[in-house]
Parts: C-alpha cells; structure tokens; sequence
C-alpha cells in the first residue's frame, strides 16, 4: 500500500504568487505581491510589525481570501483547490493553539488521520517528530497544562509530521528559549538539507541568515528587495564598527577618525569605544582599521555591530517609510 | 493521499466527541439527567404522593423537561463548536490541513447529533424504565414523544450551528442560543396566537407535541397568562424541525466556509 503514493515530481514552482492584494476593510495590509520560491530552496521572509507578513502567509494557506491576485502552490491554486494546494505543506502559523484536552500524540493523530496516514506511519512519524522537538516526555500529557513554548514545539512537530515538500513557517522560532531556538533551526536545517523548500517569516536576521538561502523584504504591503543571501550581505555597502581603544579617545582622536576616508558618522558609546559608521564595504572597514592603528589607537576589538544584512535590512526600510 | 470527505469526516466527528467527553460538559449534563430522574422518581414516595397510575401520565412529567434539555444540549454540544476554532485559535493548527471547512462543519454537526441523541435516548431510557417498574407497562406514545424530542432537537443543533458561523465569541453564541428557545421563541410563539397566526413555525410552539403525544397539556396558555392556545400538529412540527435543521445546517456551511480566519 505503502509504496507507490509517492506525488508526481512537478516543475511547477513550491510557491507562486501573482499580484497578490489584501485589503482589511479600507486598509490595505498587502499591495500586490509578486513572489515564486524555487523548489530545494530556502526563503526568509522578512519585514517589520504589520509588514503583510503573516497576511501573505495566511493567503496561502488558505485561512484567508485574497482582495486581488492568486497564490499557488505546487501549480495548484489555493483559492480553487485548497485540500489539493495544502496536501503536500506543512504550515506553521502565528503560534498556533491545539485542543488542551488532547495529548501532543492524539493531536498528531487527529492531523495526520484528516490527511490520510496509516497508522503505521502515524506511529512512527510521530515518535520521530515528537523526538525533533524534544516533547518526547511530554506525548501523553493533556496540551492544557504546556507553556507557550511547548506548544510551539508543538506546532513545528505537526507541520514536519507528513514529511511535506514546502513548509511554511510564521516565525517558527517565537516564543522558545535561546537553546529551543537553536534546535529548531537545527531542524530546519536539516530539512533544507533534505531538499525540502523552506517559506520563513522571521524578525531574526542571524536567523535568516543562517537557514536561508534567499531573502524577501516587505514593509506596508509592498516588496522592497529580493536576492540570495549571500549577495545582499555582500552588497551592503555600509555598515557599523564598534571599536574599543585600550586607552580613552581623546576628542582629538574622535575628530581625527571623522575625518578618514569612508567614516560617515563617529558615535563614542563610552570612554574608550566608538560606533563608526563606514562605507565602502568591507575594504573601507579595513582601510579605517589601518588610519586608527596609523594614528596611534591601540585598537583591542574591532567588531561590526549587527550584520550587514541588518544594515541593509534598517537602510531600505527607512528609505521605504520616508516615501 | 487525503482520504475521502466521508473518511474525514468520522475523524472529525470522532476527535469532536472525544472533546464533549473529556471536556466535562458531557458529565455535567449527565448529573443533571441523574438529578431530574431521581427527584422525579424518589420525591413522591418521600412526600407520601402517589405515582402517576398510566405510563403516559408517568412519562409526561418527564417530557415536560425535554425541550429543556433539548436546548440544553444544543447550548453544551453544539453553539461554539465553530466559533471556538476562530476565538480559541485552535484554527490556526486545524484549517491548514487538507480538509474542506464543509468537511469540519459536517464533522462537528455529526458529533452534536450523536452526542445530544445520546444524552435524550438516555433521558428517556430512564423515563422507560422507571415507568415500567412502577405502573408495570409501556406504551407506545413514549417511543413517539422520544421521536418528537430528537426531531425538535436537530432544529436546536442547526439553528445553533448557524449561530455559531455568524456570531464572533463563544459566549455570544451560546447565550443566544439559550436565550433564543427558552425565551425569544416561547415569547413570539405566545403572542402570534393573539393576533389570530398560528404560530407552527417557531420550534418552541411545535415542540409541544413531545407533550402532547403524551396526552399532556393540550392547550397551554399564553404568556401573561392569556387563554389563547395553539395545538401543533405532529407531522407540520415535524417538517418544521427538518426545515430548520436543514436550513440551519446549509447556512452555517455556506457563511463558515467564507469566514475567515484573521486577529
Ligand atoms: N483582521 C484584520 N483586520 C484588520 N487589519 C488587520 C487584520 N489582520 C491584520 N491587519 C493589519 O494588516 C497589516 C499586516 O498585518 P500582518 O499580520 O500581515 O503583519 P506581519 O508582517 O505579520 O507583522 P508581525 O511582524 O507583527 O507579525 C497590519 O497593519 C495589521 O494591523
Ligand atoms: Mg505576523
């Protein structure tokens, strides 16, 4: 029975969307987006509070109506083929609840019997998920009783329970302690590695930056960039150095620093660090380094604050909300 | 693959019981059953009152409560089975399945029938064997009054259903539905008759017939104490339960599968 339920390999794209819109009322969460995730790759999905983030991701998943435009998945079109478009995702969205009075096994029972495993595979695959999110001890107790970050342990273990070919995850790491979190990007990682097609809101850069290999930003409904990862870090043309002298910067000092070559902005953070703000990339950084040791600085660190992906990240957003 | 509708269904209908089990609401409504039962049949040897001598008579006391218990039921087992999926959240985990929201209303509708039936044939079970033990005979009319009781009780379950699909809380829609059939409904149903319409298409006035296929009161008065009655007729009363049960049912179907799900 088992064997030949393996679904056709489509060319369709895991993740389309035309033009899609939303319209809350008169408010408008969503313009029109245009996005297509290509199948074994990852996708942060990134913007800030009230971005259309989870709008977006609730459109595909079919929890709510586009004003305008379609979202398909696998070439199926949510709207027209829900059970068909759902079939093969797993989906992990806005900290889900799950029924107090069931146990995290009757709960992965009740989700994996509405899609149709046998019971062997249900015993199996739960055990194996339940084992990923470290509930294990917990399979028999009552949901009612779990904090909030056992319940998103939770949720991760039911989207991952049919082995799905995309997973749609809404901040997947919210809620979980820094080692939780840790292990789920583990997991997540894990599954990209498998081939699996990865669509991720996160507010963690590192995060993204660490599971993804593409990134979308979106601010008021509308997509602001898109690009691999790795080019956009590398692209980021400023960044922020934290510096920290062994001896106090005199105002001299600070004054002389302003004034080499790519430094935008000097911010002394306490006695003997400084914030600059650099251009240039990564050989501007070094070219400043080279200006403080050549004025005499004994420079102890020399660290960029937050990643240039985050730079890029605060820059395009302010750009986008002073329009 | 994703099974069939029908399959997913009896999933549904199976977790949703499993819910009304575990949930108290079930053991509640059974230890009101117990008491009922037992001040029915323990009272009058306590007060040195004699039984009712015919087990119509018996059983008409106890028939008396059915709507009640009826209403009860579609409060407990049927008025936030839809809401709560959006109020409580627990939609965000069910809805992404493959599963048709049609598909979950027929589920959660399955389980209030089951469930509510369950608890009235266990009420009239009770009646029937107290009845027998005591006047030492049954008559048909009590099978018929049973009848009566789970035809009035799907109109309850639908019209709950719908409330549940239209309203925004939990607590709207269970307080509506109570007060809708132990007041709105008997209020109408009391006045129409003054203004010389017949009120035999509000559930609350067809009801009477689980009483009267007892031979109890015929002819009930009004509120306000008025001497305007009204007779239902078993077979209208009957297709008027069926037409809001089905009504009630299609509409909750038709609006929950447009709701959305965003707070
Ligand atoms: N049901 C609703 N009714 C009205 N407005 C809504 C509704 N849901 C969302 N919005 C609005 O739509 C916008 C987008 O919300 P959305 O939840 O998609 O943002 P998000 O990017 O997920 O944000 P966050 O990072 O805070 O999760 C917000 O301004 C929000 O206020
Ligand atoms: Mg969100």
């Amino acid at each position: 029975m088992e064997a030949v339920v393996q679904q056709p390999i489509t060319r369709d794209a895991p993740v389309r969307l035309e033009g899609l819109g939303k319209e809350y009322g008169h408010f408008t969460a969503l313009k029109a987006l245009d996005l297509t995730v290509a199948e074994g790759t990852s996708l942060g999905f990134l913007g800030p509070n009230g971005a259309g983030k989870s709008t977006t991701i609730k459109i595909m998943t079919n929890l709510i109506r586009p004003s305008r435009g379609r979202a398909a998945l696998f070439g199926i079109d949510v709207r027209r083929e829900p059970t068909r478009a759902l079939a093969r995702i797993g989906a992990v969205i806005e900290t889900p609840e799950f029924y107090g009075y069931l146990s995290p096994l009757e709960t992965l029972a009740y989700a994996g019997r509405l899609r149709g495993m046998s019971s062997k595979d249900l015993r199996s695959r739960s055990e194996a998920v339940l084992k990923e999110v470290k509930l294990t001890e917990w399979a028999d107790h009552r949901i009612q009783e779990f904090s909030k970050g056992m319940k998103q342990r939770l949720a991760i273990a039911q989207s991952l329970l049919h082995e799905p070919d995309l997973l749609i995850l809404d901040e997947p790491t919210s809620g979980l302690d820094p080692r939780g979190m840790a292990e789920v990007r583990d997991v997540i990682k894990s599954l990209k590695d498998q081939g699996r097609t990865i669509f991720m809101s996160s507010h963690l850069l590192g995060e993204v930056q660490e599971v993804c290999d593409d990134v979308a930003l979106l601010n008021h409904g509308e997509l602001l960039i898109r690009g691999s990862v790795r080019e956009l870090s590398r692209g980021a043309d400023t960044s922020t150095i934290q510096a920290t002298f062994l001896h106090p910067a005199t105002p001299q000092d600070l004054e002389a620093l302003a004034g080499l070559p790519g430094v935008e902005e000097v911010k002394p953070s306490s006695d003997s660090t400084v914030d600059l703000r650099i251009t240039g990339g990564q050989e501007g950084q070094a070219r400043v380094l080279e200006g403080m040791i050549a004025r005499g600085l004994k420079v102890i660190t020399y660290r960029p604050l937050g990643s240039s992906l985050e730079q890029l990240y605060l820059d395009r957003i302010q750009e986008s909300d002073r329009l | 693959m994703t099974p069939s509708p029908l399959a997913q269904i009896v999933t549904v209908a199976a977790y949703e019981i499993r819910k009304y089990i575990r949930g108290r609401r079930l053991l509640g409504m059974l230890i009101l059953l117990g008491l009922i039962v037992g001040l029915f049949v323990g009272l009058p040897p306590a007060l040195g009152i004699k039984y009712a001598s015919t087990p119509d008579a018996f059983i008409s006391t106890f028939a008396t409560f059915s709507g009640l218990l009826v209403v009860l039921g579609g409060v407990l087992f049927a008025a936030d089975a839809l809401v709560s999926e959006h109020e409580k959240r627990t939609g965000y985990f069910l809805f992404p399945n493959p599963v048709r929201r049609e598909v979950l209303v027929l589920g959660k509708i399955v389980a209030s029938l089951i469930v509510c039936t369950a608890v009235l044939s266990l009420y009239y079970g009770a009646a029937a064997i107290a009845a027998l033990i005591i006047t030492g005979s049954l008559t048909w009319e009590v099978g018929l009054s049973y009848l009566y009781t789970l035809g009035y009780m799907t109109a309850v379950v639908g019209v709950a259903y719908l409330l549940s699909a239209l309203l925004k809380g939990t607590v709207a829609a269970t307080v509506l539905t109570f007060f809708l059939f132990t007041l709105i409904f008997s209020i109408i149903g009391g006045i129409l008759p003054r203004a010389n319409v017949e009120p035999w298409f509000i559930p609350t006035s067809a009801s009477g017939i689980i009483a009267n296929a007892l031979g109890g009161p015929a002819v009930r008065p009004g509120p306000g104490g008025g001497d305007v009655g009204f007779i239902p007729d078993p077979a209208t009363s009957l297709l008027v339960f069926a037409g809001y049960a089905i009504a009630g049912g299609v509409l909750a179907i038709l609006w929950y599968g447009r709701r959305e799900l965003a707070s």
